[in-house]
C-alpha cells in the first residue's frame, strides 16, 4: 500500500494521483477496490524510497478522469466530447456502474421532473403498458411481446409467453419480470410465467390448478405483496374466474379466491396489495360495457372486506365512468378518475359510500376527448398523485392534492400508460410507440 | 536523379493486409493459462509476484472477446482439481491435527477464493447474470462443500470428530473452543443446509441418546433435588455450548432434546420420589428445590401442569385433615392461625419458588376454598378468630399488626362460601366487643368493616356500621343526661346505658330480670329522660347483656370492687338482706332465666380464687337443691376483681343450631329477592336455569341449597309471583 495514502495511476499514459481515501469510495467491490486490497500487495514491490506507488491501467484516461471525479465528489459531470456508452463501458470495467447510475439522476420529485431522454419504439403495434424497473429500467408491453430496457435504455432480449397477447407486467425486482398472457383458444397456453430481465430466459411458469388439476388460464393484471406471494386476476376455461396466489419462492400455487357472485374478480383490471390494510384491492373497470367493481380482499379470512360498485347507479350519472383506480399510500381512500380528467375519492374506513368527485374538467376547460384518446391512468409517488389524460401527465401534491406540475411533450400523441419507478417515471405514447423518460436532475450544487 | 535511360514502368501490387484483425485461435488458451498459473500461486501463497491489473484485463478480455463460457468452465474445472488435492492433504492429517488441516485450508481457500473473485470481476458481473451461472464466490463454496465436506473420506471423519470433542466435552475434558467455532461457522457458511444436515442433526441424535443413558443413571442413583441440579446444570452447559460455538439457532433444538430426555421423560417419577418427591419439597419448604424443579419443568409440556396436580391435592389432603381434624376444632383460634400458616407457607412458595405464577395462585385459591367450605364452622371461627385479635389485652401488637393480620383474615374471607354465616357471627362478636367496651381500638374495628365492605358491599355491612353509631349516639345520651339530671340524681348508682337500634344488634330477646331497687330508680330516670326526648320510642332493657361494678365488703373488713355482669350484680345485691339464700329463692327473686342464672352462680361460687358466694353442697355443678352463702372468708391480693361469666366462647350445639336456623331463615327473603329480579327481567325460565342464575347471583354471599331455591319457587307461585307454564311445567312465568 502507498505510503501517506497517496496513490498514483498511469491509465493509458496519463498520470492520476490520488489518495486512498477517495479510492475507497469505489468499495472493496470493484476493481479499483481489489487493487488496492492488501491480499494483493502483500510484499509491497512499490521502491520503498519513492514513497507512492504506481499502478498502470491500459484504459481511457478521459474516461478514468470522469470516474475518479465521481470517486472525490459523487457527482457526475462528462464532458460534452465523451459519450456516453464508452463512459458507461468504462464504468463497468472499473465495477462502478452502480455509482455512475446512484449519480446520474436525482431522487424522485414529481414536481421537478426533467425530459431525459425519449426512445423510439419498434414495435409493430400499439403499445399496452409500459413498467419501471427497481433500476431505474423499463420494459414495454405491446401485442405478443415485451421489450426490456436496461438503465442505460439499452434494448436487451425481448421477452415473450408464446406470444400470447400480453396482458400485464411487473417487475418482481430489477432482475426478475412478471408476465401475464391471454390463453389463445384451442392452445393450452397464456398464463403468467417469470422471466430473467438481463437474459430475457423464461425462469418458471406459474401453474394453477382447480380440484388438482392443472388448468390453463389467462392472467389479467398481476401485483405481489411484501413478503412472498405474488397475485394474478385469473380466467379459466370453464368459469374458474378469480385471484390466483403463488408463493414466489417456490414459485408453487398457495391458494385460489374463487369469484363470488357481484364481485368480477377474473376479469380485474388492477390489482394491488394494501401492506398495512393486510388485503388486496381489486379494481375490475369495464370501460364499455358491464358494471365497474372494486374490493379488498382478505386472503385469511377469505372475504370481500370492502367494495363498491355503480351497479344500480341511475343512467344520468352515465357520463361519470371510473376508468382506473389506485389506492392512496395512506391506504385510507382509492382514487378513481374518469374520462373527463376528474379525479374522486372513496373511503376505505367508511362503509360503501359514493365517489366524492372534484370536478377538475371544467376547471381545465377540456372537451370530452375524441376517438384517438387514450384510458387515464393514474399512479402515486412518495405523497404525490400522477395522472395522464391525451398527451400530458399531471402531477398533484399535498394533502388535498393541488395540480402543481404537467408533464408534456410535444410529439407522441396521447400517452396510453406510465409507470413510476427507480427514480424515474416512464411515459408510453400512443404513436409510434415511443417512450419519455423523466427524471429529476441531480440537486443543485448550492 | 538521371536523366538517361526510359522510366521504368513500376509495377503496384496489391497485397493481402498482413495484420488481419483476427484474433489468434490460441488466444483464449493462453490467456486462460496465464489466470490458472495465478489461480495455482494464489493457491500456493505465491501470489506476490502476480499483477492483478493485468491478471484483470485478462480475464475482462476473455469475456469481451466472449470466451466467458470457456473461463467460468476453466475455472470450474482449476478449482475441483485444487480442491481434490487439498482433500487428499486433509485426509492424511493424522488424528487431532485433522480438524486443524481443515480449518487451515478452509481459510486459505477462502482467501484464495477472494482473489480469484476479485480477478474475475468483470465475469461475475456481465457473464454470469446473464447465462445464469453461479457466482464465483458461491462456486467456491459450493464446490468446496461437494469436494471437502462430502467427501466420503472427510464426512464421517468430520463429523465424528466433532461429535467425539462435545462428547467429551461433556465429560469434562477441555477442548479447543475457537477451532470449533470455525468449523461449525465454516458448515453454517456454506449454507444452513450443510450445516444442519451434516451436524446438526447428527448432534441431535447423538445427544439424546446421551442424555436418556445419563439420564437413567442419574434416576437411579440420586435424590429428585440432586437430579434436579444435574439437570439444571446439563441445560446450562448446552445453552453455553451453543453460545461458544455453534449457530444461535441449534439453542433451541438442544435444549429441546435435554428437556425431553431429562425432564420430560422422568418426570412423573421425579414428582412422585420417594423421600424427596415434590411433596417433600412442600413439606420441608425447600423453596430452591421447588424453583428449581419450577423453571425445569415449564420448558416442557405439561410440567407445569404436573407440579400444580401434586400441589393441589396436597393442599386438599392437608387442609381437609386441618379442618376435620376434631382436635383442631377445640381452639377456634387455633385453628383459623393454622390455616393462615398453611396459607402462608404456600403463598411464600408461590412467591419465591414459583414466580408468583398465576395459574398456581388461582390452584392455590381453589384448594383453599374447597377445604375451607368443608367444615360449616368455618365461619364462625374465622369470625372468632378476628375476635380475639381484635379483644383488649392482645399485647405486644401494634395497628400495622394488627392490619396485617386482618388482611390475612380477609383471605380466608373470600373463600367462604357461607358469608353470611360469618356476618351473623361477626355481629355477634362485635356487638360483645362493643358493648363490654373490649375493642382494642375503634380504627382497627373499621377498618375490618371497610374490608369486608370492599369485598362484599354496603349491603353487608349497614347493620356494622348501624352498631358503631348506636355506641356514639348512647355516650352523647349518657353525657347530656348526666349533664341535665345531675341534681335530680343525688349519690345513687352510676348508670351507662348503651341505646341498640333494634335490628342493629343480634340481640336475643329475653325478659328483663328484677333488678335491685337501686338501680330501678336510676333506670325509670333515665327512661323517663330519654323518651322525654326521643318522641314515640320504646325501651327495653337487656339485662343479660350489661355489667356493674360495685363495691362489697367482706369479713375481715377487707373491701373489693367486684366487676359482674348485670345478673351478678342481682344475685349479689340479695346478699346485701340475707346470709344464705336457696337456688329457688333467687330464682324467685330475681326471674333471670334458668340457664343464665346457673352459669351465673357457677361463676360466683365454683371459680377458685372468685368465689364471693359459698355454695352447700360443694361441687362443680349447679343444682337446684343448692343453697348460697355470702362467702366471709373471701379474699384476693386485687382490690379489683373481676368475675367473668362461664361464657361458651365457642357456641354450645343447641346455640350452633340455632344460629344455623336464623342464618337459614334470613336467606329465604334474599333467595326469594334473586328469584322475582331474575324471572322479572327474563319473563319465562326453566327450573335448571333458575337455580344456576339464582346461585350465580347470591354466591358472594352464601351457596343456596337447590332445594331450597325450588321450596322457595313453590311458595312464590302460591303467592301467585310465579306461575308453572300451562304446557311446558318445567317452564316458569312471571306474574306481574
Amino acid at each position: 500500500m502507498a505510503a501517506g495514502g497517496r496513490v498514483r495511476f498511469n491509465v493509458g499514459g496519463q498520470v492520476f494521483e490520488t489518495t486512498t481515501t477517495t479510492l475507497a469510495n469505489a468499495g472493496r467491490d470493484s476493481m479499483l477496490g481489489a487493487l488496492l486490497d492488501s491480499s494483493w500487495n502483500v510484499s509491497s514491490s512499490s521502491p520503498s524510497g519513492g514513497g507512492v506507488a504506481e499502478y498502470f491501467i491500459d484504459r481511457n484516461p478521459a474516461c478514468f478522469a470522469v470516474l475518479l471525479d465521481l470517486l472525490r465528489t459523487g457527482s457526475l459531470h462528462v464532458p460534452p466530447h465523451l459519450p456516453e456508452k464508452l463512459l458507461y463501458c468504462e464504468a463497468l470495467y472499473y465495477g462502478l456502474l452502480d455509482h455512475v447510475r446512484a449519480a446520474r439522476w436525482g431522487a424522485f420529485d414529481g414536481d421537478r421532473l426533467r425530459h431525459a431522454a425519449s426512445v423510439p419504439g419498434r414495435a409493430p403495434g400499439d403499445g399496452t403498458a409500459i413498467r419501471a424497473a427497481p433500476d431505474g429500467g423499463c420494459c414495454v408491453a405491446h401485442g405478443g411481446a415485451v421489450r426490456v430496457y436496461n438503465w442505460m435504455l439499452d434494448e436487451r432480449r425481448p421477452v415473450s409467453l408464446d406470444h400470447s397477447q400480453v396482458n400485464d407486467a411487473v417487475y418482481l425486482d430489477a432482475a426478475t419480470l412478471l408476465i401475464a398472457a391471454r390463453e389463445r383458444l384451442g392452445k393450452r397456453d397464456g398464463g403468467m410465467a417469470a422471466f430473467s430481465a438481463a437474459s430475457g430466459d423464461l425462469c418458471h411458469r406459474f401453474r394453477v390448478a382447480h380440484d388438482r388439476q392443472v388448468k390453463s388460464f389467462t392472467a389479467g393484471a398481476l401485483a405481489f405483496d411484501q413478503d412472498s406471494r405474488i397475485f394474478a386476476s385469473c380466467k379459466g376455461r370453464l368459469n374458474e374466474y378469480g385471484i390466483g396466489v403463488w408463493d414466489r419462492v417456490t414459485g408453487e400455487q398457495a391458494d385460489f379466491f374463487y369469484e363470488q357472485p357481484g364481485c368480477a374478480l377474473g376479469d380485474a383490471d388492477k390489482l394491488q396489495w394494501l401492506d398495512a390494510t393486510n388485503a388486496l384491492m381489486v379494481a375490475t373497470l369495464f370501460p364499455k360495457a358491464d358494471n365497474c367493481f372494486i374490493g379488498l380482499l382478505d386472503f385469511r379470512a377469505k372475504n370481500v372486506v370492502w367494495s363498491w360498485s355503480d351497479a344500480g347507479a341511475a343512467a344520468s350519472l352515465d357520463d361519470k365512468r371510473v376508468l382506473h383506480a389506485i389506492a392512496m399510500e395512506d391506504e385510507r381512500s382509492v382514487c378513481v378518475i374518469n374520462q373527463y380528467d376528474d379525479l374522486g375519492f372513496l373511503d376505505l374506513r367508511s362503509g360503501a359510500g359514493g365517489v366524492r368527485w372534484s370536478s377538475r374538467s371544467k376547471l381545465m376547460n377540456r372537451k370530452v376527448p375524441g376517438e384517438e384518446s387514450c384510458y387515464p391512468k393514474l399512479a402515486t409517488h412518495g405523497g404525490q398523485l400522477f395522472s395522464s389524460m391525451n398527451d400530458s401527465i399531471s402531477v398533484f401534491s399535498g394533502p388535498e392534492y393541488v395540480l402543481t406540475s404537467t408533464l408534456r411533450r410535444s410529439h407522441g400523441g396521447a400517452i396510453c400508460d406510465f409507470s413510476i419507478g427507480g427514480d424515474r417515471l416512464f411515459a408510453l405514447h400512443n404513436e409510434e410507440n415511443v417512450f419519455d423518460v423523466w427524471e429529476t436532475p441531480p440537486p443543485p450544487i448550492i | 536523379m538521371s536523366g538517361g535511360g526510359p522510366p521504368r514502368k513500376r509495377n503496384f501490387k496489391i497485397e493481402a493486409f498482413k495484420n488481419r484483425v483476427e484474433l489468434d485461435p490460441k488466444y483464449a488458451e493462453r490467456t486462460w493459462k496465464v489466470l490458472e498459473h495465478a489461480i495455482h500461486e494464489i493457491y500456493n501463497h505465491n501470489a506476490s509476484g502476480l499483477s492483478f491489473e493485468e491478471l484483470y484485463r485478462s480475464a475482462y478480455n476473455m469475456v469481451l472477446h466472449k470466451y466467458g463460457e470457456k473461463l467460468y468452465d476453466c475455472l470450474q474445472n482449476t478449482m475441483t482439481w485444487r480442491l481434490k488435492e487439498i482433500s487428499k492433504s486433509i485426509e492424511a492429517a493424522q488424528g487431532g491435527l485433522f480438524l486443524e488441516e481443515l480449518n487451515a485450508k478452509w481459510m486459505d481457500h477462502n482467501k484464495a477464493l477472494q482473489m480469484i473473485r476479485d480477478i474475475l470481476m468483470y465475469m461475475d458481473r456481465t457473464y454470469v447474470p446473464t447465462s445464469h451461472r453461479t457466482p464465483v464466490h458461491e462456486l467456491g463454496l459450493n464446490l468446496w462443500r461437494d469436494h471437502i465436506i462430502h467427501s466420503p473420506m472427510i464426512h464421517s471423519r468430520l463429523v465424528n470428530t466433532l461429535l467425539d470433542l462435545i462428547k467429551g466435552e461433556r465429560m469434562g475434558e477441555v477442548i479447543n473452543r475457537g477451532l470449533m467455532r470455525s468449523i461449525t461457522k465454516m458448515l453454517m457458511d456454506l449454507g444452513p443446509a450443510v450445516y444442519q444436515d451434516d451436524f446438526e442433526k447428527p448432534f441431535l441424535d447423538v445427544s439424546a441418546s446421551f442424555y436418556s443413558v445419563e439420564s437413567q443413571e442419574f434416576i437411579e442413583c440420586c435424590d429428585c433435588g440432586n437430579y434436579l441440579k444435574k439437570a439444571e446444570r446439563r441445560l446450562n452447559e448446552e445453552m453455553e455450548r451453543v453460545s461458544h460455538y455453534l449457530d444461535a439457532g441449534s439453542e433451541a433444538k438442544i435444549t429441546s432434546v435435554v428437556e425431553k430426555e431429562m425432564i420430560a421423560n422422568h418426570m412423573h417419577r421425579l414428582v412422585h420420589m420417594e423421600n424427596s418427591g415434590l411433596l417433600n419439597m412442600l413439606v420441608d419448604d425447600r423453596y430452591e428445590d421447588l424453583g428449581r424443579m419450577y423453571s425445569l419443568f415449564r420448558r416442557v409440556p405439561d410440567g407445569l401442569s404436573t407440579i400444580r396436580d401434586v400441589m393441589t391435592s396436597y393442599l386438599r389432603e392437608t387442609g381437609k385433615q386441618l379442618v376435620t381434624d376434631p382436635e383442631s376444632l377445640k381452639d377456634p383460634v387455633e385453628f383459623v392461625q393454622r390455616l393462615l400458616n398453611e396459607k402462608d407457607k404456600h403463598d411464600k412458595i408461590i412467591s419465591v419458588a414459583f414466580g408468583n405464577d398465576k395459574t398456581f395462585q388461582n390452584a392455590l385459591n381453589s384448594s383453599f376454598e374447597y377445604f375451607i367450605n368443608l367444615n360449616n364452622r368455618s365461619p364462625e371461627f374465622i369470625s372468632l378468630y378476628v375476635d380475639d385479635k381484635l379483644r383488649k389485652g392482645h399485647k405486644g401488637a401494634t395497628e400495622e399488626d394488627v392490619e396485617v393480620i386482618l388482611d390475612k383474615v380477609m383471605m380466608l374471607f373470600r373463600y367462604l362460601q357461607e358469608k353470611d354465616v360469618f356476618e351473623k357471627y361477626y355481629k355477634q362478636h362485635l356487638a360483645k366487643r362493643l358493648l363490654s367496651g373490649k375493642t382494642v381500638s375503634d380504627d382497627a374495628e373499621r377498618s375490618m368493616i371497610v374490608k369486608l365492605k370492599t369485598e362484599c358491599g354496603y349491603q353487608f355491612t349497614s347493620k356494622l356500621e348501624g352498631m358503631f353509631t348506636d355506641m356514639k349516639t348512647s355516650q352523647d345520651t349518657m353525657q347530656d343526661f348526666y349533664a341535665k339530671k345531675s341534681e335530680e340524681l343525688g349519690d345513687g348508682p352510676t348508670l351507662d346505658v348503651h341505646i341498640l337500634t333494634t335490628g342493629s344488634w343480634p340481640t336475643q330477646p329475653s325478659p328483663p330480670c328484677n333488678l335491685p331497687t337501686e338501680i330501678l330508680t336510676v333506670c325509670e330516670k333515665f327512661r323517663a329522660y330519654y323518651l322525654g326526648t326521643h318522641n314515640g320510642r320504646r325501651l327495653t332493657w337487656q339485662t343479660n347483656m350489661g355489667t356493674a361494678d360495685i363495691k362489697a365488703t367482706f369479713g375481715k373488713g377487707q373491701k373489693h370492687e367486684l366487676n359482674v355482669s348485670t345478673y351478678q350484680m342481682c344475685v349479689l345485691m340479695l346478699f346485701n338482706n340475707a346470709d344464705g339464700l336457696t337456688y329457688k329463692d333467687i330464682e324467685r327473686d330475681t326471674e333471670i332465666p334458668a340457664s343464665d342464672l346457673k352459669r351465673c352462680l357457677q361463676s360466683l361460687a365454683c371459680v377458685k380464687g372468685k368465689n364471693v358466694l359459698r355454695k352447700e353442697p360443694m361441687s362443680k355443678d349447679i343444682s337446684e337443691d343448692d343453697t348460697f352463702y355470702f362467702n366471709d372468708k373471701f379474699t384476693s391480693k386485687l382490690v379489683k376483681v373481676k368475675i367473668g361469666t362461664v361464657v361458651a366462647q365457642k357456641e354450645s350445639e343447641p346455640e350452633k343450631q340455632e344460629t344455623r336456623q336464623r342464618v337459614e331463615e334470613d336467606r329465604k327473603p334474599q333467595i326469594e329477592a334473586a328469584i322475582v329480579r331474575i324471572m322479572k327481567s327474563r319473563r319465562v325460565l326453566d327450573h335448571n336455569s333458575i337455580v344456576a342464575e339464582v346461585t350465580k347471583q347470591l354466591q358472594a354471599r352464601f351457596l343456596p341449597n337447590p332445594v331450597v331455591i325450588k321450596k322457595r319457587i313453590e311458595s312464590l307461585i302460591e303467592r301467585e309471583f310465579l306461575e308453572r307454564d300451562k304446557v311446558d311445567r318445567k317452564l316458569y312465568r312471571y306474574l306481574a
